[in-house]
């Protein structure tokens, strides 16, 4: 072949151009530690990527749902554990005061007292507020849902947390389930409650569906007594209509004592009874969410990882990789320089003088 | 006697002769690096004889002329590929533009804003009666809108570039068939006179590739050496010695383009109706540019587009469903957009909720400040299917523009590199034909020097001769 000098030229300067920018592109890569820095590297891995980096900040997120809705539930747990501890000590006073034996109309009275405390403390349990939100009123978590007298003013809104793409966790116990058993059916404390919607569709469907029901029994003469705000369907309930209303219960102990009636003690006992599985119940079901959400933290924790490895995988440089690649793609550009060198000294030119 | 006038007079035309082809040595080697030349030799013949009775004797040489050493099929090739070439350019070029748009590998892009939008919402369903969380959900909410503006400003930024790069690309290709008309004319002047022209043709070959690198375009040689070029379909842009000027100019929206982009125009004679000729242009350097402004450009705004507006109907659908947090009914958290068309500029937050956050909404039912349903039906959205008729979420659709645009920009990368190559071989085997080897000169210096030699010699020799003759008298 006719070597025409331009030629020889040009072919020097394109090997060293290809050498130079194939060093450059390894370079980048070392110094960024990143295989992929632009979508062309490897599109499919940049958008893998893209989605993994989707997943993981959902997941995050979801991380910080789950450990509010935990910090809310711990709260509602301590909450209802000094319930608990109310109620027992309303019963152990009530025991004291059945017989005749050991209570007089005086001791009785003074008892009495005490009762009308822990009624008072109890009202103030299902007042408590965790930050600036009552965490018994339902939906109205700005407002006291009770009044000195133990009348519910919330709702029956259950929050619920989305703690993973598909699932959504109820957060909150509404204080008139909880104090006053209302919506307690014969497996505890159990929600009819609406599925969280995930459309508007759904929830058009279901505040229809609550109109309808709502209008059925302001129609009905059956349950004249359930208010409006507690229009979920409630099943079989445990023996009596409702569960206990603590209060009433409380309130009634109290009357009791005052009156000096013994028989009526005797009746506030078993719903003392009443009220504590109540609670004990709510207590179970608060603590089968905490478990919900410690078996997701873990998926979602694992996840996370796998998550963080698969992005790594794809978008990260292997380090040796690129050295050992830097080392070939360095001995050849010295090649290059060098032969380069020898290619265009030699000229006929050098000899003929 | 006249015989040895004739030995003078070979030498004498010899000497010329290696004079004449030393001096194209010479301008081969000035040539050396002048692009698309071709290396020229003098042609020699010999002279012709002087019969003398039975012998014919020969009279020395005889220069017909210089031409150039070249093939006119791998000219023709060069700027094929060439053509090819510069499509796969400014493809290229335009393509690493708008991948650096949607570079979410080192910048912050939609796909984070979209995350941190919908994550607002969750964070706003832990607690809907926040009012700090309602001002972060706000600002997510416009860090999103603004993200979206971003996206097609700088889009339509580069289409505007590619504008100002097609009005650059007409005016050079004017420049050039400019300077084409003028070789033809030449050209043909030169070779009415039965000489060759070889640095016109060479110029003139140089002038066609580079508008065939720009362009789309057929040409053919006429019978006395001049070319006609047409661009597009049968816009005749040299017949000759004259040619046509194409017009950039901005034109109205059309199928496949956007208001104000420019358009390329032809007039076939000076009164004449300019004829758009856009679309005719394929390719070259300016049909890249219009292809990825029209096609590809359009095309990925028009996602971002339906994006925009999708994502903004189901925010605003569910939003108008609850209630704020007054306990009045929702209004649209984003403006509402009337149509798809220029929906990722338009993209903003709903003027009210923007001047007050406490129109946010996150319940179902009036007075319920801890209700957060709507905020988790927001929440929810970003995992169900709301783009493609319901085949993707809006993550998958983002995620594959941004796929699809890191496949196009990696392909027309290694599509350019192997162009580059097939053009830098054909380019190798022009160079290997007509390029200039010093060695080569510097062999036919010494030889025509020598020859140039030898002759100055044989007439020396003839002076002594005729001496001789001169000097012979009776002793």
């Amino acid at each position: 072949m006719r070597v025409a000098d331009k030629m020889a030229f040009d072919q020097v300067t394109a090997n060293l151009g290809r050498n130079r920018s194939e060093m450059s592109e390894l370079q980048n890569q070392a110094a960024t530690q990143k295989r992929v820095t632009k979508p062309s590297d490897d599109p499919v891995a940049s958008s893998r990527v893209l989605f993994g980096r989707t997943e993981q900040r959902s997941n995050d997120q979801f991380v910080k749902n789950l450990n509010y809705a935990k910090s809310f539930l711990d709260f509602t747990e301590q909450s209802l554990a000094e319930l608990t501890e109310v109620v027992a000590r309303a019963k152990e006073l009530a025991l004291g005061q059945a017989s005749d034996g050991s209570s007089n109309a005086q001791t009785k009275a003074a008892i009495a007292a005490e009762i009308t405390q822990l009624h008072d403390q109890a009202i103030q349990i299902g007042n408590r507020r965790l930050g600036e939100r009552f965490i018994f009123g339902g939906y109205k978590t700005t407002t006291k849902p009770f009044d000195p007298d133990g009348n519910y003013s919330g709702d029956a809104g259950e929050m619920k947390i989305h703690i993973d793409k598909e699932t959504f966790l109820s957060m909150n116990l509404p204080g008139n389930i909880v104090f006053q058993g209302q919506g307690l059916t014969d497996k505890g404390i159990h929600f009819k409650s609406e599925k969280q919607a995930t459309s508007v569709d759904e929830l058009q469907a279901q505040q229809q569906e609550q109109a309808e029901k709502q209008e059925a029994q302001q129609r009905g003469p059956a349950s004249l007594k359930t208010a409006p705000a507690l229009a979920r369907e409630v099943g079989t309930l445990k023996t009596k209509d409702d569960g206990a209303n603590v209060f009433g219960v409380l309130k009634k102990l109290e009357i009791s004592l005052r009156a000096n009636d013994k028989h009526g003690v005797q009746e506030s006992i078993d719903r003392l009874d009443d009220a504590m599985n109540q609670v004990i119940l709510a207590r179970t079901s608060l603590g089968s969410r905490v478990m919900t959400i410690d078996s997701t933290l873990d998926s979602l924790a694992t996840m996370g990882v796998d998550n963080k490895s698969n992005i790594s995988a794809l978008e990260d440089a292997d380090v040796f990789q690129v050295v050992s690649d830097m080392n070939k793609t360095e001995s050849t550009l010295q090649a290059t320089l060098q032969t380069s060198g020898k290619l265009m000294q030699q000229s006929l030119l050098d000899f003929v003088r | 006697m006249s015989r040895i006038w004739s030995m003078m007079d070979v030498g004498k035309r010899s000497m010329m002769n290696s004079q004449t082809a030393l001096q194209t040595v010479s301008h081969n080697i000035a040539n050396k690096d002048t692009e698309g030349y071709s290396r020229q030799r003098v042609d020699l013949q010999t002279a012709v004889p002087t019969g003398m009775g039975k012998r014919r004797v020969g009279n020395g040489a005889w220069a017909t002329g210089v031409s150039r050493t070249n093939n006119p099929f791998i000219e023709k090739q060069l700027e094929n590929e060439g053509n090819e070439l510069g499509t796969k350019q400014a493809t290229a070029e335009a393509m690493v533009r708008v991948e650096q748009v949607y570079n979410e590998q080192q910048n912050k892009g939609l796909n984070k804003f979209i995350g941190e939008f919908f994550n607002s919402f969750r964070e706003l369903s832990n607690s809907p009666e926040s009012v700090a969380i309602r001002s972060m959900v706000k600002e997510s909410g416009e860090f999103l809108a603004k993200d979206f503006k971003r996206v097609n400003s700088q889009l339509t930024k580069i289409q505007e570039e590619i504008d100002f790069q097609v009005g650059v690309h007409v005016q050079e290709i004017n420049e050039i068939t400019a300077e084409i008309a003028e070789l033809n004319e030449k050209i043909q002047n030169v070779e009415m006179h039965a000489r060759e022209a070889n640095d016109e043709r060479d110029r003139r070959d140089v002038l066609i590739k580079k508008l065939g690198s720009t362009i789309n375009i057929n040409y053919a040689e006429g019978d006395s050496g001049e070319v006609t070029i047409t661009a597009g379909n049968n816009a005749i842009l040299v017949s000759g010695g004259s040619k046509r000027d194409l017009i950039a100019s901005r034109a109205p929206e059309r199928a496949g383009k956007r208001e104000g982009n420019v358009d390329v125009y032809y007039k076939s004679t000076d009164r004449g109706t300019p004829l758009n000729m856009t679309r005719q242009i394929k390719d070259g350097k300016l049909g890249g540019l219009l292809e990825t402004r029209d096609n590809y450009i359009n095309g990925v705004l028009d996602q971002m587009d339906e994006l925009a507006f999708n994502l903004s109907n189901q925010v605003n659908r569910a939003h108008t469903q609850g209630f704020d947090s007054y306990s009045r009914k929702g209004e649209a958290f984003f403006s509402p957009l009337a149509q798809k068309a220029g929906a990722s500029a338009m993209l903003e937050i709903n003027e009210n909720i923007r001047l007050d956050s406490g129109k946010i909404v996150a319940g179902a039912a009036p007075n319920a400040p801890g209700d957060n349903r709507i905020a988790n039906i927001i929440s929810t959205m970003q995992y169900d299917q709301h783009m493609n008729n319901g085949q993707h979420t809006f993550d998958d659709f983002y995620n594959n523009v941004v796929g699809s645009v890191g496949v196009k920009t990696a392909r027309i990368n290694s599509e350019l590199a192997s162009q580059k190559d097939i053009v830098d071989q054909l380019g190798k085997i022009r160079e290997s034909i007509s390029g200039v080897s010093l060695d080569e000169e510097t062999a036919k210096m010494i030889e025509y020097q020598k020859s140039y030699d030898a002759s100055a010699r044989l007439i020396r020799t003839v002076d002594e001769m005729m001496d001789t003759v001169l000097n012979l008298k009776p002793m």
